[in-house]
């Protein structure tokens, strides 16, 4: 048949150049995580700086896993580009979860000693807070996603407003430092919760292993899924909360960064023009490790700290957002 | 005839009292949440030892509580202002100081004044706020009215992320400069500061409120899109930028003299409008008043709730701010499409309101 | 297939009303009536995408409800009007989707082959590795039935397959209806707006008014004037062309 000998070594060529791209970013994640081990190391203090630079690669790639992978996963079950979870708010939540907690249980309590009980219990309620709050949005607003944009953009301001107040109501002097405890951020990674944050995501990933595999079929709609036999609902309810306990393992980690996912998944979609989410996802985590990694590479030696980079990253993203705002013909 | 005539007047009457009722109401309650809100604070306050010429209380009297309670009313009354008048003009009941990237843009401008004046003045610093808002506001409404859009909500969610970016870029010259402890003051909008002697923040906006009254009629014309204006004999360009300025110049006050403040211009207008309708004539007054009045009850609960510590205002109206529009959004979603656009149907204006709510037609 | 007793309400306002029938096997039907008769959600019924409030779907002897919904997609497959597409697809690979509920993503030689006949049976070879949002809107309608005809199934429901069609793609996609019929044998289900094609191109119509069954019969008894301008509410005249009546309504 014509049509065989025309189409097959077309779609593996695509296929073998988006393998080739993604080898590629492979290899310049490995060399910025390298760079950023090694340069300016001082060789009498080798240990010693190792101890500080590797826990903090390995947040960093961590983080950019979980918001990488979310995020296209996200998109895709909503079926809408413009919109990632951070985007609505989900890591303010987070914020809001975790201050919330010591806040009840007191600053003494084990729940805010000990960073896994505390990142435990955050993951627990998290999954049931974002489920409730987005299902009900979603459901109400008749899955418009510009209004659930909308009000998730009012919703980070307003989970802020409240997490910065109770901050304020448990210590109105030292306001500023019980703040930077509470909140991770670059200059002030997680590093306790590790071990326990790639349990999670290699349980999250082997739970979920099924419905990430249905993945291209949920991005034809709900009723071409379930035309093709899909069980749509289930699935898109398991992904998304998937989805929000990724998100919270990121947030944990690194702090709020919002505009992150935005670029990453989106970057990754333009470079590999793919329906397959096993590329698209890969690129959306390289492309996330290199920005995180070469990103405070630079912030380190070249601002000498001056400027975290969720400031670039604000900037860059909200200006990328807005481009895709404007020049997409479809919402 | 004669009867219908009388009958007409008689009409009339009632409606005037009806039309002024909600103004005398919202007055009289202002007024004793004034008077209430200068009995809050730290220091107890006794109106019978005052008036015997307590002097210790009377200096706090004069020196704390009254300059406060003037900053407030000033702010409120101005946001709102300032919101209203982004709204009639821009024609999207979503745009304010907040959504439009002006309360960014101002604290933009007082970066710049701090970085290159380090020893300017509070009117030097309001001087690069203003140009900044103006600035800001009209690079957005340029911006908007160039773009057909799909949905009126797009509006408010440019105007956010244009006014994150100016923030982002705000950030980055603080922290490249060293400043975000200086600018810090000028993000979270709070009222304890504001003593004796800070009366500046009522010279600059009662001017310009009072200039919004003389031009309400310009701008509900304006409001009306760009023939009707014409047809009218208004310079809509003309107008449509002075309107913008002024709203921007209310806003930039705010920013300067106690911090920005969201939501009010967003929520308060929309708030009023629910009740009152939509022309700004007959609601400004109304609209000023309730602004006040919202931002005088966040600041009690503020001055309250950790006392004898205070939360800066800024947390409250955050809170309360985003839960009413919250709840806005959801209530005219409910009410259909056209609850969401503005009355008059003309097109042309801010955005072309063509919603895009799905919905089976059933067949 | 039967349907029977089907009923749907929204806000407490019945939009489907005790609707009973039995689709014809091998033959096409089409479900016509003004605007919110209530045809789409019945289709949408039969296929199991909404839910029903009362009354039964009766597919082979078993309840659609009781159904796996993967066995029911090897049998029936569905064709909604919103196709909006977002994702960067090939046309190859969207005809490939149709092999999901045989092969779960991993597709043997054997689906290879079904997906190439059914590429070519809708002539789509030279733009098969073109993407789906580079294409028209009646070539975009094509791909969407050949990943149909690849999903091989007895049943085909389409959704208004004409709207958003010229003239020319409207009548090839009817023409596409038939032969789906006559060739493959298929039993296709299709709701339409433009009541000649279906007097043209189906077997039976069946019309619906105010959520409920007006009329329901061969071309021949539900193409006269009495039962349409009563189903319309506007005049019509009938005329006959290549033996098959067609309206006029003024």
């Amino acid at each position: 048949m014509s049509a065989n000998t025309h189409t097959k070594p077309y779609a593996t060529a695509a296929r073998r150049a988006n393998a080739r791209k993604l080898a590629i970013m492979a290899v310049l994640v490995l060399a910025a995580a390298a760079a950023y081990l090694l340069v300016e190391v001082n060789p009498r203090y080798f240990s010693y700086a190792m101890s500080l630079r590797v826990p903090k690669l390995i947040v960093m790639l961590i983080a950019a896993f979980a918001i990488g992978g979310a995020s296209i996963v996200f998109q895709s079950v909503i079926n809408n580009i413009i919109v990632t979870p951070c985007l609505l708010g989900m890591n303010s939540l987070y914020t809001l979860i975790h201050t919330a907690v010591v806040f009840v249980a007191g600053s003494g309590s084990i729940l805010a000693i000990n960073a896994n009980v505390s990142f435990a219990v955050d993951l627990v309620l998290m999954g049931i807070a974002a489920t409730l709050i987005y299902g009900y949005l979603f459901r109400k607003t008749n899955h418009n996603v510009l209004y659930v944009l909308l009000i998730g953009t009012v919703l980070t301001s307003f989970f802020g407003s409240i997490q910065s107040t109770l901050t304020r109501v448990m210590d109105p002097n030292e306001y500023d430092s019980l703040l930077s405890t509470l909140v991770a951020s670059f200059s002030n990674v997680n590093s306790e919760i590790i071990l326990f944050s790639l349990v999670v995501l290699a349980i999250l990933i082997f739970v979920l292993r099924r419905d990430l595999a249905l993945l291209d079929v949920l991005t034809l709609g709900k009723a071409q899924a379930i035309n093709l036999g899909v069980d749509y609902d289930r699935s898109i309810r398991r992904l998304l909360l998937g989805v929000t306990l990724a998100i919270a393992v990121a947030t944990a980690m690194v702090g709020p960064i919002s505009f992150m996912g935005l670029i990453i998944a989106n970057l990754s979609r333009q470079l590999l023009k793919t329906y397959r989410h096993s590329q698209l996802i890969l690129g959306s985590v390289f492309f996330g490790m290199i920005i995180l990694v070469a990103g405070q590479l630079i912030v380190e030696h070249v601002y000498t700290y001056a400027i975290p980079i969720s400031v670039f990253i604000t900037v860059g993203g909200g200006i990328y957002f807005l481009y895709l705002l404007l020049t997409r013909r479809r919402i | 005839m004669l009867i219908d005539k009388r009958r007409s007047r008689a009409q009339k009457e009632e409606s005037t009292i009806k039309r002024y009722l909600t103004t005398i109401l919202l007055s009289l309650f202002l007024l004793i949440l004034s008077v209430w809100s200068l009995f809050i604070g730290v220091i107890d306050l006794e109106l019978s030892t005052l008036l015997n010429g307590n002097l210790e209380q009377l200096k706090i009297f004069l020196v704390s509580r009254l300059p406060r309670l003037l900053a407030i009313l000033c702010t409120g009354v101005g946001m709102s202002v300032a919101g209203l008048i982004m709204q009639q003009l821009c024609r999207n009941k979503f745009v304010s100081p907040t959504t439009g990237a002006t309360i960014s843009s101002a604290q933009f401008g007082i970066l710049l004044a701090l970085l290159f004046m380090p020893n300017s003045t509070l009117w030097g610093r309001a001087l690069f706020a203003f140009a900044a808002a103006i600035l800001g506001t009209w690079i957005f409404v340029w911006f908007i009215q160039r773009i057909r859009f799909k949905d009126v909500i797009m509006v408010p969610l440019v105007g956010i992320m244009f006014g994150n970016v100016i923030g982002g870029i705000t950030n980055y010259l603080a922290y490249q400069y060293e400043m975000t402890q200086a600018l810090s003051t000028w993000l979270v909008g709070h009222f304890s500061l504001v003593v004796r002697g800070r009366f500046e923040l009522v010279y600059l906006i009662v001017p310009l409120v009072i200039l919004a009254f003389l031009f309400a009629n310009h701008f509900n014309i304006v409001g009306m899109g760009k023939d009707f204006s014409k047809n009218l004999g208004v310079p809509y360009n003309l107008v449509l930028f002075a309107g913008l300025s002024i709203a921007a110049m209310i806003t930039a006050s705010v920013v300067v003299i106690v911090g920005s403040i969201s939501y009010i211009g967003l929520i308060v207008p929309n708030l009023v409008a629910m009740f009152k309708g939509d022309r700004i004539r007959g609601t400004l007054v109304d609209t000023a008043l309730f602004g006040a009045i919202f931002v005088l009850a966040c600041d009690m609960l503020a001055r309250v709730v950790i006392a004898p510590y205070e939360l800066p205002i800024e947390l409250i109206v955050g809170i309360l701010g985003s839960i009413l529009f919250v709840g806005l959004l959801l209530y005219r979603l409910r009410r259909g499409n056209k609850a969401i656009r503005l009355g008059s149907a003309h097109s042309g204006g801010c955005a072309a309101a063509v919603s895009q709510v799905e919905g089976g037609d059933g067949a | 297939m039967k349907v029977q007793q089907l009923t749907k309400q929204y806000d407490g306002k019945a939009v489907v009303d005790g609707v009973t029938f039995e689709i014809p096997k091998g033959k096409v039907l089409s479900l016509i009536g003004p605007n919110g008769a209530g045809k789409s959600t019945v289709m949408g019924m039969i296929s199991r995408l909404i839910a029903r409030d009362a009354g039964l779907v009766d597919f082979d002897g078993r309840d659609i409800a009781k159904w796996k919904s993967k066995e029911l997609s090897k049998r029936l497959a569905i064709l909604t009007q919103s196709n909006q597409i977002q994702m960067k697809l090939t046309v190859r690979e969207l005809v490939a989707f149709g092999r999901f509920p045989y092969s779960a993503g991993r597709n043997t030689p054997e689906d290879e082959t079904i997906i190439d006949q059914a590429i070519s049976y809708m002539e789509l070879e030279p733009f098969q590795d073109r993407f789906i949002d580079e294409l028209s809107g009646g070539q975009r309608q094509r791909a969407m039935i050949a990943m149909v005809i690849a999903q091989d199934t007895e049943y085909i429901l389409l959704d208004e397959p004409t709207n958003n069609l010229d003239i020319y793609h409207a009548t090839n996609m009817m023409k596409i209806v038939r032969r789906l019929c006559d060739e493959l044998g298929k039993t296709v289900i299709l709701v339409l707006h433009e009541i000649n094609y279906a007097a043209f191109y189906s077997d039976y119509i069946c019309a619906f008014r105010d959520g409920k069954i007006a009329k329901f019969g061969t071309v021949k008894e539900v193409m006269t004037r009495e039962v349409l301008s009563q189903i319309y509410q506007v005049d019509f005249e009938i005329m006959e062309i290549e033996g098959k009546p067609l309206s006029i309504y003024y």
